[in-house]
């Protein structure tokens, strides 16, 4: 890896470390290996949003090019959001395209990420089914956000309705996540889901 | 009394005046050099852009050659042009 890439990870790992808002546990980064390529993001969900009292995690690539080019970010955890795939963990954010900025950090790049959590973009998605959610079924939206945060994020809120309409089809025969992904996909209505599972 | 000086060693220091203490891009620090360089000073100098940020030469340089199109200073997006005087 070239020099300057590894050299400015080392010296952003130590910035982030030593910032308020690891203080304040809402951010954390961890390295994977010893070249500085890799690295294990997590962001605390914000305050007053669906996604509080979840911590998710990223996968954070650094590539060879950086700063010129940004990290490589994608969600590990899964989450329901109308800018992050609900398939992939792939996020749709501007500065992590073409809006980076050489000056900005990992610390900065975890921090809009925080933000997108509390602003979603739904005109701009990268998930169409749950900007489509968010758009015309608000509530619902929350309640499944929620919900996934609970399940996927160790969030607090567990929502009974949603684990006992899994839980049926799951009888059913059917793996809890793809149930859990049907029911979201459809409004948590029961028989919509299980027509689209077995169609 | 009189003192007689028979040999004397100046020492001096220098320092880049800047608006910040390190590189926004490499985030070493001014009075140092950029990662490709070896010995700070005149070999590894300092750019100002007409938007008042500073930055290594080599590392805005690199920065530019980067963004093919609208090449903006990467603290403050205004489009990037040097500050000559």
């Amino acid at each position: 890896m070239a020099n300057i890439a590894a050299q400015r990870i080392k010296r952003e790992f130590k910035e982030v470390i030593k910032s308020e808002e690891v203080a304040k546990c809402a951010i954390r980064v961890e390295l994977l290996n010893d070249t500085f390529t890799e690295l294990k993001g997590e962001i605390a969900g914000p305050p007053d949003t669906p996604y509080e009292g979840g911590t998710f995690v990223l996968e954070i690539k650094v590539p060879e090019t950086y700063p010129f080019n940004p990290p490589k970010v994608r969600f590990v955890t899964k989450i329901w959001h109308p800018n992050i795939s609900s398939v992939t963990g792939a996020i749709c954010l501007d500065i992590l395209k073409d809006q980076w900025a050489a000056a900005m950090t990992l610390r900065t790049v975890l921090l809009s990420l925080q933000a997108l959590l509390s602003a979603a973009e739904p005109d701009d998605p990268q998930d169409a089914v749950v900007a489509k959610q968010y758009k015309e079924n608000n509530e619902m939206f929350q309640i499944t956000a929620r919900h996934w945060t609970n399940v996927y994020a160790g969030g607090p809120n567990i929502n009974k309705d949603c684990d006992d309409k899994i839980r049926r089809l799951a009888d059913m025969g059917i793996e809890e996540h793809q149930a859990r992904v049907a029911l979201s996909s459809y409004d948590w209505e029961l028989e919509r889901a299980t027509e689209q599972l077995f169609s | 009394m009189k003192v007689t000086i028979k040999k004397w060693t100046g020492v001096a220091t220098w320092k880049w005046v800047a608006n910040d203490d390190n590189c926004g891009i490499c985030r070493m620090a001014f009075d140092g050099c950029c990662p490709d360089c070896k010995l700070p000073g005149d070999d590894c100098p300092l750019v100002w852009g007409q938007c008042s940020h500073c930055f290594h030469m080599h590392c805005i340089v690199k920065w530019l050659q980067s963004q093919p199109v609208n090449q903006q200073c990467p603290m403050c997006r205004q489009e990037w042009k040097f500050n000559n005087k």
